[in-house]
């Protein structure tokens, strides 16, 4: 039986393709881990209780709300972040270079979630359907384009 | 909440000795949304229950049984001839959360808007515990009342077992919210037996617009021996508020909430119908 019977965690794992070995607080939640131990401000805080998708990130490859998790339950696993997400050329990933030529971001704070939401979807299900997109984005919010141009995005990038 | 320790146990005999030592402070740890609902300073000493092979779903014999570590995505994403689950988990929340919340982590502690208490109490499902050794608990017992209280000793939900469903069984659920993600304003689960055209047994449950799940028995009574019609489910339905005392909501009023209930009621049974004439058919 593994026991942090102390105030902090030696954690284990993947970031952005890189294996990393840490000391955290126990009680560090991964959104705070992501960004201020290890400095990587593409993930947003917005609500800060799973309701925004501004704090999303890949855990293993799944979608989830960096902010309700907590960095300890990283252990083992693989997280990419925003800063995880290049294109095969090591330049823009397809779906950063849809949402550019679409228009799709406004005040760019919702657009990291957004990426990391689709990039999920697309990974699972590269066929996905407009009303496949729809329902994986109901975990993004984004008050400044509407929605119209960011579909649209994820439909273009899709097909390349 | 704050976490000052995270243990990860190898089996299940030795979470439960860590959090009959822990008592209040212990915590069993699976998708760890709940953590963050939980007041700002209370310390909670983690048992992490990830690496116990308890997120499965598989079928043996008449049941279902679902890990209770198994995400809702994982439920929602199962298909079979006789599972209706993946319905009532699609509407849970966002896909990102569903990723990470689990069916134990819904159940072990209910929340007043929870879906899933809802759905087991019409099914039947049953709860395996472990306690030493596994026992097993059916859902009117284990809803009776906050299932917490069978966890504070160190005892953990294991699994949950749904029933498969026969040839003659529809199973209907509806959940009316303000938007795809919102919390339900009112949640109705209703599974039918259908025999020789009429309604042989049934299992109404509401939830979310009550202050904690539960059967509506005068709307299943109702309904026995009745065919299934949209007069008979609008008369059994008109009987729920005997069942169910329903709370005003924000922005809506008792009486709108009762209302809302009568037809999602209606709605939860034509589904349930329609299910078992496609079944027989």
């Amino acid at each position: 039986m593994i026991s942090r019977n102390s105030k902090s965690f030696s954690l284990s794992c993947r970031v952005n393709g890189s294996e990393l070995e840490r000391e955290i607080p126990s009680s560090r939640s991964l959104l705070d881990f992501i960004r201020e131990d290890l400095g990587l401000k593409g993930t947003k805080e917005g609500c800060g209780e799973g309701e925004c998708g501004a704090c999303m990130v890949l855990v293993d490859g799944l979608a989830v709300n960096s902010c309700l998790m907590m960095a300890v339950q990283l252990q083992g696993k693989e997280l990419v972040t925003i800063e995880g997400i290049k294109g095969k050329d090591g330049g823009l990933h397809s779906l950063q270079k849809t949402f550019l030529a679409e228009g799709a971001v406004q005040c760019g704070f919702c657009t990291p979630g957004l990426i990391i939401a689709s990039e999920a979807l697309l990974r699972r299900k590269p066929d996905a359907t407009l009303e496949d997109i729809k329902l994986e984005l109901t975990g993004n919010l984004c008050r400044c384009t509407g929605y119209e141009k960011v579909l649209s995005a994820v439909e273009k990038a899709r097909r390349k | 909440m704050k976490l000052c320790e995270f243990i990860r146990p190898a089996t299940l005999a030795q979470a439960r000795a860590s959090l009959r030592k822990l008592g209040p402070k212990g915590m069993p740890l699976a998708g760890g949304t709940a953590l963050h609902f939980m007041p700002g300073k209370t310390p909670v000493s983690a048992v992490d229950l990830t690496g116990l092979a308890l997120s499965y779903i598989r079928q043996k014999g008449n049941f279902f049984e679902i890990g209770a570590a198994t995400p809702l995505s994982d439920i929602q994403r199962y298909r079979s001839p006789r599972w209706a689950m993946h319905e009532i988990c699609r509407r849970i929340s966002t896909h990102q959360i569903r990723n990470v919340s689990t069916i134990g982590g819904n159940i072990c502690r209910v929340f007043p808007w929870a879906d899933l208490p809802v759905v087991l109490l019409a099914m039947n499902a049953r709860m395996v515990i472990y306690s030493g050794k596994a026992k097993e608990m059916g859902a009117d017992e284990y809803f009776s009342s906050q299932p917490a209280r069978l966890f504070r000793n160190g005892d953990l939900l294991t699994a949950v077992k749904i029933p498969v469903l026969k040839a003659q069984h529809g199973f209907g659920s509806v959940k009316a919210t303000r938007n795809a993600a919102a919390f339900s304003m009112v949640t109705i689960a209703a599974l039918l037996e259908l025999k020789d055209g009429r309604i042989a047994a049934a299992r109404v449950a509401a939830g979310s617009a009550i202050p904690f799940p539960k059967r509506l028995r005068s709307v299943e009574a109702a309904l026995l021996g009745k065919e299934p019609s949209s007069e008979t489910f609008r008369a059994a339905a008109a009987l729920a508020g005997t069942d169910a005392k329903w709370c005003k909501q924000e922005g809506m009023s008792a009486e709108y909430v009762a209302g809302l209930a009568e037809v999602s009621i209606v709605d939860a049974l034509e589904r349930a119908a329609e299910f078992a004439r496609g079944r027989t058919a």
